[in-house]
Parts: C-alpha cells; structure tokens; sequence
C-alpha cells in the first residue's frame, strides 16, 4: 500500500470543494461540461493504454515488453472513467439537446430519436460498453499480474488470441465514445471520420501517459534494462501519432470547409468564432506544430527530459482538444475561470492518486513474459 | 585470373615514387573487419575506408566517420519546398489573378495544403535522394581503382574488404600491407591512382542540375514577363486564331463583299412588328391583346417595377422611389386624366415616350408593354375602389 | 537464441530463410535469373499479357482519334471506367510503398524478401494509373496544361481544385517510388556488374549501378538516405490516396462527400495492393523456386495484414452506412438503398461480399498457408475492390439530386478492352521486370541473414 503524500491529497481536497462550489453556483451546463471532459479525458486515456498493450500481443512486438507494465497500470483509469461516466449520465437533459421536447421538431433529429438518441439506449450502450473494458482488463492486465508470479508462456497466448477480440471492442467503444458523448452534443451534426479522430486523441494520450510513466520511472531507477532505444521507439510512435492525428483533423475539416454544407459546418462555425479561434490556434501549436518540431531531431525521441516534456505537453493537448469539442456545443465563446480551475486541480490529484496506486500492481516489468528477455536486448 | 597480372603492375605501383593509391585487404566475416578496423585506425597509416556487401552496423563508429548531415538537408530543403509551393500558390491565386472559384476565396489556405505537402515531399526526397549520390558519395563515379580490381567481384558478394588509402600525405604502400596482414587480411592487393572523372561523374552532373535548374527559373521569369507585357505574340494566340468569319470583316464569298448581310427587305423578324400608329391619335384606338390574368399581372408587375416604377412610383402616384433631385415630375397615373386614357394611349405613351420620359420600346417587348399596360389598370383600380369593390372582395 | 524451450509453438518466430542460405547462394539463386534464358512458359505468358495490352493500346488510339463518346460515359455519369481504374491501380501501388517504407520504419525484417518486387508493382500501378486521367481529358497531347506555367492567358491552373492537388500527388508519388526504388537497386545492380560474364551486359550494369563500390561511408550516407525515404514515402502514402479520396469527398454528391473518405480509402489500397502481391509472390515463388527465401511464414504475414484490413474496410463501411442513416440525410439514405438495391444492388453486395466476408477465411492459419485459399482470397479482394470504386462512383453519380437527369450507365466494350489492356500492361511490365532486373533486394536479405552482423546472431 503506497501511502499517498499529504499536498496531493491536500490539493485534491482543495479542488473537491471547488467542484461542489461550482455544483452550487455555477450553471449546471458548466459544472457538466467539465465532469464530461474528464470523464471522457480518462477514459480515452486508459482506453489508448490499453490498446498500446493489445496492439503488442496483436504484432508480437518484443521491444515494448519491458515497457509493458505502464500502460497496464494505466488502463485501471478505466474504472475511475466508468465510474464518472455513470454520474455524467446525469448529465443527458443539461448538456444534450435531443433528450429536450424542442429536438421533436428538428427534421434532421426528429428521426433518429426512436432508435438511437434516447437515454435508456444511450445508457444501455454505456453500460454495454463498461463491461467489455472490465472484460477486457481482466484478461490482459489481470492475466498479465498473473503471469508475474506463474511465467506461464500459455498466458502470453491467450493474450494473443484476445488481441483482435480487443481491437474490436476498442474500435467499438472508442467510436461510441465520439458519436455519442461528443458528436451527440450538436444531434444534427455528423462526421463518419469522427471515431476515428477521437482514436487518434485517445492512442495518443495513452502513448503519452505510458512515456510520461516510464520516464519518471526510469529516473528513480525502476526500470532496469530500459535504454534509450525502447524510449526512441515511444518517441517515435509518439511523433507518428502527432501526424496522424492532424492529418485525420485536416482531413475533417477540410472536407467540411470545401463542401460548405449547412448540416455540417455549423459545427466548425461554432468551434471557430467568437473566441474559439484561439483556442483551435493553440490546439494547432500543441497538438502538432511543437510535438511534431521537437521530436524531428533523432536524439530528442529518446531522451528523458525532452520525451517527458512533450508527453507532458501531449496530455494538456488531449485535454485542450476535449474542451475544444466540449464547450463550444453550450458556450458561445470560451470561458475558463474558477470552476474549470478547481475541476482541474480536483481531477489532476485524483488521477495522480489513482495512478501512484496503481503502481504497486505487480512488479515494474511483466518479469513472468517469455519475451522480457529478447525485449530487454532491442537495439535500434 | 587477372590477378596476378595486376599485382605485377602493383607492385610498380608500390615502389617509392610510384602511385600507389590504396592497399585493399579481404576479411572474411563482418566481425573480422570489424575487429580490424579498430586496430587499424589508430596506426594512422592512411585513410582507413571499408567495402562491405551490405551495411555492417557499428563499422562507422569504428572508421570514425562523422554522421550524416543527409537529414538536416532533407529538413531545411523540405521546408523550403513548403514555403515556396504555399507562397506560390497565394501569389498565383491571390495576387497576381486574384479569382473566386468554387466560392471559395482567392487566398483560401486551406486549398494549399495538400499541394504544399506533396511539394515539400518531392523537395525532400530528391535532396534525400540525389543528395546522397552526388553530393554526399560522389556518384555516379567510374574511374575508382577499386572498380578494376580483382576484389570487388568478392566485396559486393560477400566479403569484406579494409583499404588504407593515400590522401595528400605520406602513405607508404608496403608498410601499409604489413599492417593489415597482420590484422588478419586473406588478401592484400594495390591499388593503383584513380582515373580522372568523366563527364558522367557526378561532379558535371551536379554543375549541370544547377545550370538547368538555372536556366529553368529564368526562362520561366522572363515567359511570365514576355507574356504579361506582350499578350499576343504570335505563337500563343491559336486559340484567338480561329477559321471564321467575325462581323465587320470583308469576305469575297458574297457579292457585296461583306461579311455580315443586312436581311431581305420585307421580312420581319418574329415578334418585332413594326409599330404601325403614325400619331398618338390613331394609336387610341388599340385594344389590349391580352388576357387579364394572373400570368399577365405578374409579368406587368415585375415590368412596371423594374422600369416604371422608379420615377411613377410603386403605386403609379407619381411619387419616385428615387430622391427629388430628379428634376422632372413623373405623370401621376392615379389621376383622373390617366385614368380615363384608353389603354392604346398608355401604350403608346410607353412606345414613344412622353415628355421628359423616353422612348421605353427598347427595353419592353410588345408583350411586356401590354402587360404594364393591364397593370396600371389594376393599380388605378386598387388606389380609387369604390364601396361596390369592397363588397365583392376585390374580385373584378 | 530464440530457443527458449518454455515458448510455445504458436509463439515462436520463424526464420526468415528456409534452410542454409549464405550471401553467396542467395546471388547465385536470385542474381542469374538476368543472365539466363527464360523457359517456354515464361514467353508464353508474356505472349498473353503483351497481346491484351496491345489490344488496350489499341483501343486507347481509338479512343484519343475518336473522342471519349466511344465510352460508355454519360450524362450524369460523367466519370465511370477510366476514373475507377485510375483509383485501382494508384491503390494497387500503396501495398509497394507500405511494404518498402512503412514495414522498414517498422523494422519488420520480413519485408526484405518482398520489398524488390513490391516496390516494382507500385511503379508500374502507378504508370497504369496516370494512363487514365491522361486518355479522360480528352486532348491528351494537351496534358501540360495540367501544370502551372506562364501562359499568354496570364492565369494559373486552379490551386483550389483537388483535380490538380491529384496531379501533383501522383506525378510526386511515381517519382519519389521510382527514386526509391531505384536506389535499392544500385548494390544489387553492383554485384550484377561483377558477377556477369558477357560484356555487354557488364556495361549495361556498369552505367546503372552508378559506380557504386559499397565503400563504408558511403554505406552510412545510403542507409540515412534510405530511412529518410521511407519516413518521408510513409507520409506520401497516405496523402496520395487521401489526395484521390478528395477528389470525391469535397464534392456535394450524396456518397461522395463522407469524412471517413481519406483513410477508407488508404486502408482500401492498401489491401487491394496486398491482394495482388500475395498473387504475383505465389506465382513468382513457384516458377523461379525461391521458396526458401519467401517463405510460408511471408506469404502468412502478408495474409493476416489483408485480414486486417479487410475487418477495417468492414469498420469503414460499417461508419459510411450508420452516418448515412445518422445523419437524417434523405439524399444519402436514397443513395445508400442504391448500394444494395437497385439497378447496380449486385455490385454494393458483391463488394461486401469480397471485401469484408470471404477474407473471414483468413482467421484459419490452414487457410493462410494454403495456395488455393489465399489465392482465392486475393481474387476476391482483387475484385471485390475494382467494385468498389464502381460502387462509388458510378452508383452515386447515376441518381444525384436531379431524378430528371438519372440515367443508368452502361460500359462498352471499349471500356473494358482498355481494363483488360491495363491489366495487360501491368503484367507484361512484371513479367519483364523478373527476367531482367533482380527479383529480391539481394543486399537487404543479406543484411538480416544470420550471422550478418557483428554481435547480433540472427535477425530481430
């Protein structure tokens, strides 16, 4: 049992007065805009770690196998998520406007309000949703934390046939995640690209989450056998993922810019005026121009001190990204004062509270895996 | 074998004096070489270069090469491929014809992106590319003694070969052969000096991509220029050069040598009959053509609103929509004396004009006339209603 | 090495080489392919592939002496035959790139085997490629005007359309993939030069290889070359298709104008590519014998990417038909009926049957080691994404907005003569390039045979 240092707790309480100040005096909208944000910030987080874990058993990856126990640890956000997602189905009448009578009378709603927008499915799918992530954990992680004490290579199997069955679910979560927390904000609008940009956020938060983790480990000498060769990979998938993601937010937005129709590009007009502007020029630089800029030199992707500063930086932009997606659908122009303040300090001590827990799960490297070994040895 | 003939040759090479270019030594397995090369370095008896089949890794650490500058060049020539392609494209687009297509603007960024991308790609690869060869390994390059010996057929299948080679300094060809005999060669065999480059080499072909390049950038200046400030010189202006016949030009093909004939006189073209009434008078007696229905109202509202009703007014009472400082005063057609015309004198009035108003037979066909003509009715008619009108809901 | 007994079988990576090979069998198998006379059934197949090209060849002279009504093109359906196989063959290409670059970064030394003949298939696809849209302008000799030069008009080509954005993507993709490939040819072109007896065709290598002399720093300079390519081919890939993708997705057409278009569309050409290389390795693998330098394991590997794809195509169009319904659209719900209803509801069914279920096979590892199934599935695959660019382009441009404009489409035999004849090109291009350029990157499977390099005992 780790014993949790006095400041995070001290400031995790300071924050939880603020929530419940902001619960009391700020509108509601407001109070919910935030908890979606972080539940929606945690829950793509442990989702893309545990995806960074699958996606190893899926291409037999041996590099990342020292590495390994990271994103495991990560992926327990899972149920902090799935419990903030519970409360914030509280949130369907504040925040949605198809749950309100007004939505009948909107021809491009007014349809799919019967079979999909309506809050007993809504939460049926959360539900649904919430079970195959425990599933899921407990045959990768679970079996993993096992595997420490057995070495039992039948394990390392198992996990390999249960790979695709994940990117299933993943590819099935995450798009339901996008379509019906985020895009369902604004019924009217849709995007098909839209799951898979939220994937892009959420692998790349998971990656930056298990770099941040691993460096920091690293610097209390935790992870022995872990060289700059397996930190160059992080790096560089790290720096792939940055592409990806811009190139799959150029690509929704351009499409949308060109075509100009009214159905769709409302959506960017409320996300791109009155204010929003600056806040989509900060998710530019943040998201792409630095990250990608600082991580071009070959050296910078594997060193500490540069790698723990972009991931650091990838994490606010998950963030700033989540916001982007959130607010404008309630908030004409942006705002950001006490209550996004308190939320923030409230849920940054609760995550790093959850995390430091989790960092007693098993040993610091999956010691029980067939491949440490070979992993350990990796060299570029 | 050709060997040993050229170990004759060789050997004169390697006498005091001779030009004697390198000592090769055969190793036969990639750790050998290795091994080898960091023994060999520190002896400083020439430059130390490696032949291999493929890529043996840590063998530039061992030869003490210096890293590849390749990728800062690839990344500063990408950059400079972005940044041109996107000014280029702003300028073309933007500035130098500005143009609205699609609706979108003619500074419309987003636009750019993909083509800035593709051309920062094309920059990169080719310095990547072409940088290697030409200006990194000097390649394409014949004349390497290397190329005739008797050891390359064995280094580019799968042996590995360490030569000491002389550049500029002393370089002493048997001490040179000692040494790597002793550092475990199977084979030692001398080079001789280099032959000079051909034309083919990659120092002309550099000079030549620059002058092309060059000569490209400024041929493409000065066609920009040329046809900027001289549109239509002669071999650009085919599509301006066309077989046909244009109005005022003479042609022999008919016998008053014109090429645009007046029509046969006596035929009148469909629906431009002549106006026959000679004085306003005889014109009184012209029963309006038309129907009075809705079509026809329509048309003489939208006629009557785009042509009368600026200076009559929306209503006909002769009050302009457009200021006072019109100086002459618009007929109010809501007054008894218009009222009381017949519709042959409005229309006429429209034909020939009235007044300081003139002549509006160019801009209303007969039809539209006609139909202003059933409009001013149901204008005068709706501006003086009488009780009976009320009573039957404004139905005629 | 790898020996731990504890790993079990399903676990344990195999060797990349069947048997003993040494840098000198490996050149002596691939190398002499160049330097001997093909046999009897070599001609023959290039007699077959060569008269379908000149049959194609033929007909594209008909069609640029008569004009394009000789197509079965229409009003609406402007763009049918030419622009879906354009779209074919630019995907064909992907799977070459993928395999050369993206596998490289990856350090997926499998690729090594694959990557010669990959990134020769990608050249050639993309050559079918730019046939089309040359021969759909109408005025081919006219293509120039494609590119921005000064003009006694005074103004440029039109940025803003994706028409052009196309021009640069596929005129930047051929050259950087003929440039790649050509660099990963130069040693193999060096040991030819050696190797060879007859003088002439010494020469010929000579001028080709470049001089190359496989000096060490000149090696360092090429293996940094070569990442930067790879990264910056990685990037390419993906735009080219999304560049292609575009051309459809900023218009207004119900079924054109969908988000997920560009990557849908780089996971589609990546495993239509697939599917054709797994056809031609197979053929390749079995008359030339280099089963032991491409293995099952590769042809393995190669089937559970198009199994993968195939289950993110089934995603994709799995988005594309919930997003139609989602958004309320009645012009894309009328479109999406189309698909699978219909005048062309064979072609939708037939593309979801090709590409999202027959491929279902390949969870079998019997199936992915079985010549008839993979071959089965490739076809299939091969098929099953010729229709679908059908489906889309011609289901959604033959009932627009306008039913007064509908208009069914019919091809004509001309139109599939130039298929077929593109066919017969690629084909008569691959067939020429196994007998005459080596068919396996000789000195990248060096580089990862055992032994290779110093204080690494076998490949990663």
């Amino acid at each position: 049992m780790i014993r949790s240092p006095r400041w995070l707790l001290a400031s995790a309480a300071v924050g939880a007065a603020g929530v419940g100040a902001s619960w009391s005096f700020s509108p509601p909208e407001r109070f919910w805009s935030n908890w979606l944000l972080w539940f929606l910030f945690f829950a793509t987080l442990a989702l893309g770690a545990l995806f960074l874990v699958a996606l190893e058993h899926l291409v037999g990856a041996r590099w990342s196998v020292p590495l390994r126990r990271m994103p495991e640890r990560l992926s327990s956000l899972l149920f902090l998520a799935a419990a903030l997602g519970a409360a914030a189905l509280l949130s369907l009448p504040v925040l949605y406007p198809w749950t309100r009578p007004e939505a009948h009378h909107d021809p491009f709603v007014v349809g799919k309000l019967h079979a999909w927008l309506n809050a007993p499915f809504f939460s049926a799918r959360f539900v649904a949703c919430v079970a195959l992530w425990v599933l899921s954990y407990w045959v990768l992680v679970r079996g993993s934390l096992r595997q420490d004490a057995t070495a039992d290579p039948a394990l390392t199997v198992r996990f390999r046939r249960f790979a695709p069955a994940f990117m299933a679910i993943y590819a099935l979560s995450v798009t339901l995640l996008a379509f019906d927390w985020l895009s369902s904000l604004d019924p009217a609008w849709y995007s098909d690209i839209f799951g898979v940009y939220v994937f892009a956020g959420s692998f790349l938060s998971g990656l930056a989450a298990t770099a941040l983790g691993a460096v920091h480990l690293l610097e209390r000498g935790r992870l022995g056998g872990v060289r700059r060769d397996h930190l160059y990979n992080l790096g560089g998938f790290l720096f792939a993922f940055t592409v990806f993601w811009s190139y799959i937010g150029f690509a929704q937005y351009m499409l949308m810019w060109y075509a100009d129709l009214p159905e769709e590009v409302y959506w960017y007009a409320d996300r791109t005026g009155s204010g929003w502007q600056f806040v989509v020029l900060g998710l530019a630089m943040v998201h792409f121009v630095i990250p990608f800029f600082a991580l071009i030199p070959r050296e910078k992707k594997g060193e500490h001190g540069p790698l723990k500063r972009i991931a650091a930086l990838y994490l606010l932009a998950h963030l700033l990204d989540l916001y982007w997606l959130i607010f404008p659908s309630n908030f004409k122009s942006p705002v950001f004062s006490w209550p996004e303040a308190s939320f923030a300090i409230f849920f940054v001590s609760v995550g790093f509270l959850w995390v430091r827990r989790s960092m007693a799960m098993g040993r610091d490297a999956p010691e029980g895996d067939p491949f440490l070994k070979e992993g350990l040895e990796f060299r570029l | 074998m050709t060997g040993g003939e050229r170990m004759v040759t060789a050997e004169t090479a390697a006498e005091p004096g001779g030009k004697a270019f390198a000592v090769l030594g055969l190793f036969e397995t990639a750790e050998d070489i290795l091994a080898a090369a960091q023994g060999l370095r520190d002896k400083g008896l020439g430059r130390l270069e490696a032949y291999t089949p493929y890529p043996v890794h840590g063998l530039d650490a061992a030869l003490g090469h210096r890293r590849s500058p390749l990728a800062g060049m690839v990344l500063v020539m990408g950059f400079i491929g972005a940044v041109s392609a996107f000014l280029f494209q702003m300028w073309a687009t933007g500035i130098d014809y500005p143009i609205v297509v699609g609706g979108k603007a003619p500074m419309a960024w987003q636009a750019f992106i993909p083509i800035l991308f593709e051309v920062m790609v094309l920059f990169a690869t080719f310095t990547a590319g072409l940088g290697m060869l030409l200006l990194m390994n000097r390649l394409p390059f014949y004349g390497h003694p290397i190329l005739s010996s008797a050891s390359i057929g064995k280094i580019t299948r799968d042996r590995f070969a360490l030569s000491l080679e002389a550049y500029g300094g002393a370089f002493d060809a048997r001490e040179a052969r000692a040494a790597l005999e002793e550092a475990g060669a199977t084979e030692v065999e001398i080079l001789p000096a280099p032959e000079p480059s051909g034309p083919w080499s990659a120092n002309y072909l550099l000079k030549g991509f620059f002058a092309v390049g060059a000569a490209c950038l400024v041929a493409g200046y000065a066609t920009y220029w040329a046809v900027k400030l001289f549109p239509v010189l002669p071999p650009m202006v085919h599509m301006e050069d066309q077989p046909k016949l244009d109005p005022q030009e003479p042609s022999a093909l008919f016998r008053d040598g014109r090429g645009m004939q007046s029509p046969p006189s006596g035929t009148v073209a469909r629906g431009f009959l002549p106006y026959s009434p000679a004085a306003p008078e005889e014109a009184a007696g012209l029963a309006n053509p038309l129907p009075r229905t809705e079509p026809v109202l329509d048309r003489g509202q939208k006629a009557y609103r785009t042509h009368c009703a600026v200076c009559h007014g929306v209503l006909g009472d002769g009050v302009p929509t457009l200021t006072a400082s019109y100086g002459a005063k618009p007929a109010n057609l809501q007054a008894r004396a218009i009222r009381e015309l017949s519709d042959g004198k409005i229309y006429d009035a429209i034909v020939r004009g009235k007044n300081a108003m003139p002549s509006y037979a160019p801009h209303l066909s007969v039809e539209d006339r006609w139909s202003v003509v059933h409009y001013v009715r149901v204008l005068q008619r709706a501006q003086n209603a009488t009780d009976e009108d009320l009573e039957r809901g404004g139905r005629p | 090495m790898r020996a731990d007994a504890a790993v079990p079988e399903a676990l344990r990576t195999p060797p990349l080489t069947d048997g003993a090979v040494t840098p000198a069998s490996l050149d002596e198998q691939v190398l002499r392919f160049p330097e001997t006379k093909p046999p009897r059934k070599w001609f023959l197949a290039l007699a077959f592939t060569a008269s379908l090209m000149t049959v194609g060849l033929a007909l594209i002279g008909y069609t640029i002496c008569t004009g394009i009504g000789v197509w079965g093109n229409n009003r609406p359906v402007f763009w049918a035959f030419d622009i879906i196989n354009f779209v074919f063959w630019v995907g064909i290409g992907h799977a070459g790139t993928l395999i050369s670059a993206i596998l490289f970064l990856f350090r997926k030394t499998w690729r090594n085997a694959i990557a010669r003949f990959a990134e020769a298939m990608t050249i050639f696809a993309v050559m079918c490629a730019g046939l089309f849209p040359l021969i759909h302008v109408g005025r081919p000799w006219l293509a120039f005007w494609l590119f921005p030069y000064p003009n006694q008009r005074a103004l440029w080509t039109n940025f803003r359309s994706p028409l052009l954005w196309d021009v640069f993507a596929v005129s930047t993709y051929f050259s950087v993939s003929l440039m790649f490939w050509y660099l990963g040819l130069i040693p193999d072109l060096a040991s030819m030069r050696d190797r060879t007896q007859s003088p002439f065709r010494r020469k010929i290598y000579t001028v080709l290889s470049l001089g190359w002399r496989g000096a060490a720093s000149h090696w360092s300079h090429y293996e940094k070359a070569y990442l930067l390519l790879a990264g910056l081919a990685t990037g390419l890939v993906l735009s080219v298709h999304s560049v292609v993708s575009f051309d459809f997705a900023v218009s207004l057409v119900p079924g054109w104008h969908m988000t997920i278009f560009p990557p849908y569309f780089v996971a589609g050409a990546i495993f239509a590519g697939f599917a054709m290389v797994v056809i031609v390795l197979v053929v390749v693998r079995e008359t030339m014998n280099l089963k032991n330098l491409i293995t099952d394991f590769h042809l393995e590997v190669m089937n559970k990417v198009i199994l993968g794809m195939s289950c993110l195509m089934a995603y994709s169009y799995l988005m594309e038909g919930f997003t139609a319904w989602y958004s309320m659209n009645p012009y894309l719900h009328h479109v999406f009926r189309q698909y699978v209803g219909g005048t062309y509801g064979w072609a939708g069914l037939l593309t979801i049957c090709c590409n999202v279920l027959i491929p279902q096979i390949l969870w079998f590892r019997r199936a992915r080691r079985s010549y008839f199934w993979m071959i089965f599935v490739s076809v299939a695959v091969t098929v099953g994404m010729w229709f679908e660019r059908f489906v889309i382009i011609v289901i959604s441009l033959h009932q627009d907005y306008l039913p007064s404009s509908w208009h069914v489409y019919k091809p004509t035999l001309v139109d599939f003569g130039i298929l077929f004849g593109s066919l017969g090109l690629f084909f008569t291009l691959v067939l020429v390039f196994a007998r005459v350029l080596p068919v396996i990157a000789t000195t990248e499977v060096k580089m990862v045979l055992p032994g290779a390099q110093p204080g690494r005992h076998g490949a990663p």
